[in-house]
């Protein structure tokens, strides 16, 4: 960290062309706050006011003038613009300003926040865009992380929350004008939202899934090459990864001479394969005529035969629990046979068949138990019915007895 | 040859028969005397042997005939409940734990538990349906006014009773849909106007339907209930013998005669009745059979389904409803609101007030449009919102509150066909709005 730490003061000295030394220190004792009455600063600037005195740097006592300089204890302008004073800085000129504390791993340790997002930052294409070339359309700091209401990403409000990350970076690259200048597609956000992490994170409230940043990162923002695809999506897909490393995709990729993951898979969509469609999608780069294609057939029926038998199975268990007869064992069963059903799917992207046709008699073996225990419900539920003929005989003539009877009676 | 053997079974046949009607006559109780029990002091001290000649000889009066069964089913139901709720309740356990496994041993493991389970269940709705229409040929034939008022009383707190038996009996098997339902009814009393919500709470002992709900709720069922319904049946066939059953409609009422005993006097005979045995024992006995035959097939064609067992975290998507006034307060509640319910609840109570107002002898139905018009709203009501609530009743209108929570299947795809458009609007981004403020 502290070699990292001299760097980065010296990247912060080139940016902004000025020395550290000279920013404001970010804690004063027994300093007037925004919401003092008697404070400066928002006697004219009421608008910021109510944003400043909520988020993270309002709680720690940081005031306008750490960033903006001038002097919040005058009330009148021209001895309140006195100073250091830096007004509304532009895009370069904030960057040096957060950067002042956040850089700064002495400042950052007591919060556990990391210093090293000005070094990443630079790293990134953002970063590359705004620092290098000067370019207005790249964010700084405050473009994603807002200005003065500055939340922990714990919070759902804040503009760094999973669910809001999506929202945040979609606010320039769902631009599709802005991002027509880069030769850039705007439509990521919508494939995203549609597609399994997006699925994942908005519907299910599962922040396990990544957002933008997962597969992207955040400060040091790019679109992983396509060589690190397969391990970008490896760091959470681990089981996936070795199996499709010791198949012959994997070898393929490790070389280069295909797409990793995303030969199969696209990537903000991030779809699952439909179970039906594994030849189609092996057919469409190997050629209709190829062996390959034999072989996909091959793993498509496995995996829809288990699927089938795992779909049968679980009609089994809710007919027989619907009739009141206790289930436990045959979901225990159950639960065995998709276990079996979920190594299936890892295993099918080492594209062995021998290891695929083990896993499937597994599921069939379970499923099918569960299967004869439900028949054998079911044709005892078919012996009840009989009782109806013994029923029905003795009631119509008994029935036939006594109206016989009353005919009699009634001459 | 053919002919030979069917008059030879006819002869025996009617041998039997005159064996039975002759026995009768000198000693029914035959057997039992074989046995030796109704010799000596007790018979000679209750003289049960008389009472039973005397009631077997008792003539009804002719118009009495098969319209008069519905009471006599309601009363054979009833008994059919009470057998198989005593079977039930050997095996059945009432808590939140076992209530449900409990009901699953009933159901899988006992021999004729699942038989004896769906007699209860059917006999249960059939009940209603029973007294209902004992209701209505005892109301529209005028048979409530003086001297029975008070029995038409009596009639209608069995009917209460009968409902709450039903309403406390169906959160009994603590799964899902008797749950749930249970949590509809609640509502559906929650929804009486002023009073509403705190009555709720006080029956169910708690906010929602929980373990306390289900103790005092099988309290009820089993305990309290039946010592009413015991109480109140004896009363409503004493009266019944007491004050005899009602002329036809064209006839007006003769004068009351008072009898000091419930036993009937030889001189109280109607000249041209129809004796009890053996004409009206065979009716009864075919209206019974028919009886337990239908409620015997429903049970085994249509058994109730299990749902799962009793979540209060988790609504279910849709709940089918297995019990007449379930339906019925649900298309009240659906098409006229609360105060709909309460009106037509207040429609009832109109019924148990009527014999207090309507007391002239007039009976012929076209004399007494008041009355003839409040009874068939009544009836043809309930029928009509019974079928109401059975259409449209298979969502509760509390599951809307759940209408988000359900789980959304995800949904394989090709990779080419885009996923099905779904609303995932996130939250629009909190703070003022950011780029272009600071530059």
């Amino acid at each position: 960290m502290i070699p990292g730490t001299v760097h980065t003061l010296m990247l912060v000295a080139t940016v902004a062309g000025s020395s550290p030394a000279a920013a404001a220190p970010a804690h004063r004792t027994q300093q007037l706050m925004p919401a003092d009455s008697t404070y400066g600063c928002v006697i004219c600037h009421a608008d910021k006011r109510r944003a400043f005195q909520q988020g993270v740097h309002a709680e720690r006592g940081i005031t306008c003038d750490a960033c903006h300089g001038g002097d919040p204890s005058q009330v009148e302008v021209a001895p309140a613009h006195r100073g250091r004073f830096v007004g509304a800085p532009g895009k370069l000129e904030t960057l040096r300003l957060c950067s002042t504390c956040h850089a700064d791993p002495d400042q950052m340790r007591q919060f556990g926040l990391s210093a090293d997002q000005l070094a990443e930052f630079r790293t990134s294409r953002h970063g590359q865009l705004l620092i290098t070339q000067g370019n207005m359309d790249a964010p700084t700091c405050t473009d994603c992380h807002d200005a003065h209401l500055i939340r922990p990403s714990t919070d759902a409000r804040s503009n760094t929350h999973p669910t809001n990350i999506p929202a945040t970076c979609g606010r320039c690259h769902d631009d599709a004008a802005l991002m027509g200048k880069y030769g850039l597609p705007s439509d990521q956000l919508a494939r995203y939202r549609e597609g399994a992490h997006g699925v994942a994170v908005f519907q299910d409230r599962n922040f396990a899934a990544p957002t933008c940043t997962g597969c992207h990162g955040s400060h040091a923002a790019l679109p992983p090459g396509i060589a690190q695809v397969t391990d970008v999506c490896g760091r959470c897909h681990l089981t996936l990864e070795r199996a499709f490393a010791a198949g012959p995709h994997g070898r393929a990729a490790a070389v280069s001479i295909e797409r990793g993951c995303l030969g199969c898979h696209s990537n903000h969509g991030t779809e699952r394969v439909a179970p039906d469609a594994i030849a189609d999608l092996c057919a469409s780069c190997h050629g209709a005529e190829s062996q390959m294609v034999v072989l996909g057939g091959e793993i498509q029926e496995q995996v829809q035969r288990a699927e089938e038998d795992l779909t049968l199975a679980t009609e089994a268990i809710e007919e027989m629990a619907a009739e009141g007869h206790p289930v436990e064992d045959e979901r225990f069963r159950y639960v065995a046979a998709f276990t079996a059903f979920q190594q299936l799917a890892e295993v099918q992207h080492s594209l062995s068949l021998e290891e695929l046709e083990d896993l499937g008699r597994q599921v069939r073996s379970n499923t099918s138990i569960i299967r004869s225990t439900a028949e054998a419900r079911a044709e005892e539920r078919w012996e009840h019915k009989l009782l109806l003929i013994p029923l029905w005989f003795l009631a119509l003539s008994g029935i036939a007895f006594a109206s016989f009877k009353l005919r009699e009676l009634g001459r | 040859m053919l002919r030979r053997a069917f008059q030879a079974t006819k002869r025996i046949v009617s041998d039997l028969w005159y064996d039975i009607t002759s026995s009768v006559d000198s000693s029914l109780l035959g057997s039992a005397r074989f046995l030796g029990l109704l010799y000596g002091p007790i018979d000679r001290s209750l003289r049960i042997n008389e009472a039973l000649r005397k009631s077997l000889k008792y003539r009804l009066a002719p118009h009495v005939g098969w319209r008069h069964a519905p009471g006599g089913i309601t009363y054979l139901l009833f008994m059919v409940l009470v057998v198989t709720g005593v079977l039930l309740a050997l095996f059945y356990r009432p808590s939140v734990e076992e209530a449900y496994p409990s009901l699953q041993h009933i159901v899988s493991v006992r021999p004729f538990g699942w038989l004896i389970r769906d007699v209860h269940h059917w006999a249960a709705n059939l009940i209603v349906i029973a007294l209902l229409a004992h209701m209505a040929r005892v109301f529209f034939e005028a048979a409530y006014k003086p001297p029975r008022e008070t029995n038409w009383m009596i009639g209608l707190l069995l009917l209460a009773v009968v409902l709450a038996f039903g309403s406390t009996g169906y959160l009994l098997p603590w799964d899902q849909s008797s749950y749930w339902t249970v949590t509809e009814v609640m509502h559906a009393i929650g929804h009486i106007p002023v009073v509403g919500r705190g009555l709720a709470d006080r029956i169910m002992g708690d906010v929602i339907p929980s373990g306390a709900t289900l103790s005092r709720f099988f309290a009820l069922h089993v305990i309290v209930l039946p010592w009413i319904a015991f109480a109140l049946l004896g009363y409503h066939f004493t009266l019944v013998r007491r004050r005899g059953i009602a002329p036809p409609m064209e006839q007006p009422e003769e004068q009351p005669r008072w009898r000091g005993s419930g036993l009937f006097r030889p001189e109280d005979l109607p000249e041209d009745g129809v004796p009890f045995f053996p004409n009206h024992m065979l009716r009864s006995f075919i209206v019974g059979v028919l009886t337990l035959a239908v409620t015997l097939t429903l049970a085994i064609l249509f058994p109730r389904a299990f749902s799962a067992a009793a979540d209060p975290y988790l609504i279910p998507p849709a709940l089918v409803s297995t019990w007449v006034p379930v339906d019925v307060s649900l298309a009240l509640i659906r098409l006229a609101g609360s105060w709909g319910l309460v009106l037509f609840g207040l429609l009832g109570v109109s019924l148990l007030i009527v014999p207090i107002v309507d007391r002239g002898p007039e009976r012929r139905l076209t004399k007494r449009p008041v009355v003839a018009a409040l009874g068939i709203a009544f009836f043809v009501g309930y029928v009509a919102l019974f079928a109401a609530g059975r259409i449209m009743g298979t969502v509760p209108p509390s599951a809307s509150i759940g209408g988000g929570m359900e789980e959304l299947p995800f949904e394989p795809t090709r990779p080419e066909t885009p996923l099905p458009e779904l609303d995932l609007t996130p939250p629009a981004p909190s703070g003022e709005p950011v780029p272009g403020g600071v530059r």
